[in-house]
């Protein structure tokens, strides 16, 4: 049948199911498809630009963090370079200010991502219903060869590694690779960390010694985790690594990238993450308690994942806390029997991040 | 997030009214402020701690 006779008006309601239709023919289109979260790389709350890496940490990108030990130094940034015509203003970037081309035993470096057991129950994992994952992303590198994409799963620690190649230098390349669902081990449904992403950029022998698992799902052992063929983007100064447009959707193909609203998305961060400004020497309140102290309490705006760490300063005291939430925080500082002004310093750092 | 590698000191404070632990208080390198970390097993900075005393480091509780 000619595909213009295929119109709305010349099929009766309810002919066409969607077991009519062969598998694959509609793709995901599900809203939040993308289990990743800030994978256009446009949040960047911490800061923009951070050098002298060498420790592991959420440098600039929200909810992409780096796992570091011994492996070169960097400077991550939030970079601009993108592939042309996609849709994406940004991207993150590893640069290697200082080089590492032998690598002891233990040395790694990737950049992860992790994601709530709560957040990935309708992967199924552990039943033999378990979803198959699909994670897609544009990457690029001078450095041309073989890199490792993990999945890992902290409750079971069970993961499963497959390979990409970077095949031209200097080159955006749409990487797609699926994963096998895994029937054994079920994610905890809490809010702490269950599945991760990584993307190897080196590592020694203690996680590229063994027999590399290759898209099968195990414990094998660390030294099965990273394909014995992984590049060492340590080895240069000369490396740099960028990747942008991450998605990892239930299923067995990449759909389009999913990009949110910018306020849906940085949303999205602060569940995580959150620099609140409270301007500079925010008042802090005389309670009448007969103790000297000034009070304030805070509040988030968005729910934290769990109760978060806050780093503050007050103009004059020592910051003390009078408890706190997902949601808000109460501090106080005691000003002694003479009184005496203080207020809290701007930019009050909320981090419940995984 | 919490380095252990950077800790330099970690004391246990209590809450102004009742008494009770509510908190650590974290002095980290090249960091002059205050840090306070909630007694939560969730919060991955108190996993951090416990990683920390684990290896032998002691939490500064001066009581109540």
């Amino acid at each position: 049948m000619a595909i213009d006779k295929v119109t709305s008006a010349a099929i009766t309601d309810g002919t066409i199911t969607s077991s009519d239709l062969a598998s694959g023919t509609i793709a995901n289109q599900s809203a939040f498809k993308n289990i990743i979260i800030n994978g256009d790389m446009s949040q960047a709350q911490r800061a923009t630009s951070t050098s002298s890496i060498t420790s592991s940490a959420y440098h600039t990108v929200d909810r992409f963090k780096t796992n570091i030990s011994s492996l070169g130094t960097w400077t991550q940034s939030r970079d601009t370079t993108i592939p042309t015509g996609q849709g994406f203003a940004t991207s993150l970037k590893m640069d290697c200010t200082t080089a590492d081309g032998s690598p002891s035993s233990g040395d790694f470096l990737n950049i992860g991502t992790r994601f709530e057991g709560q957040m990935v129950q309708y992967l199924k994992k552990g039943t033999s219903s378990a979803e198959s994952l699909t994670l897609s992303f544009w990457v690029r590198s001078n450095k041309t060869g073989t890199y490792t994409a993990e999945l890992y799963d902290s409750d079971n620690t069970r993961y499963n590694g497959k390979t990409y190649s970077i095949s031209s230098a200097d080159t955006w390349e749409k990487k797609t690779i699926t994963y096998d669902g895994d029937t054994t081990g079920a994610f905890g449904n809490d809010a702490n960390v269950s599945l991760s992403v990584f993307f190897w950029l080196g590592a020694g022998s203690d996680y590229t010694g063994g027999t590399f698992n290759n898209g099968t799902w195990g414990s094998g052992g660390n030294n099965t985790r990273v394909s014995s063929s992984q590049v060492n983007l340590a080895d240069s100064t000369s490396n740099e690594w960028y990747i942008t447009g991450v998605q990892l959707e239930a299923g067995t193909s990449a759909t389009d990238f999913e990009f949110l609203p910018t306020d849906v998305n940085l949303n999205r961060c602060l569940r995580y993450f959150q620099i609140l400004d409270v301007g500079s020497n925010c008042p802090l309140y005389t309670t009448g308690d007969g103790n000297h102290n000034r009070h304030i309490r805070l509040t988030w705006g968005i729910r934290k994942r769990a109760t978060p760490s806050v780093t503050s300063s007050a103009s004059s005291g020592t910051l003390s806390s009078l408890g706190q939430t997902h949601d808000s925080k109460s501090f106080y500082v005691n000003v002694g029997s003479g009184g005496g002004t203080t207020g809290l310093n701007a930019n009050v750092t909320i981090d419940a991040e995984l | 997030m919490i380095n252990k590698n950077e800790i330099q000191t970690v004391e246990l404070k209590y809450h102004l009214f009742d008494n009770t632990p509510l908190y650590y208080n974290v002095v980290v390198e090249n960091n002059n402020l205050d840090i306070h970390v909630p007694l939560d097993e969730a919060n991955t900075d108190y996993q951090e701690i416990q990683q920390w005393i684990s290896e032998g480091n002691t939490v500064i509780d001066n009581g109540e």
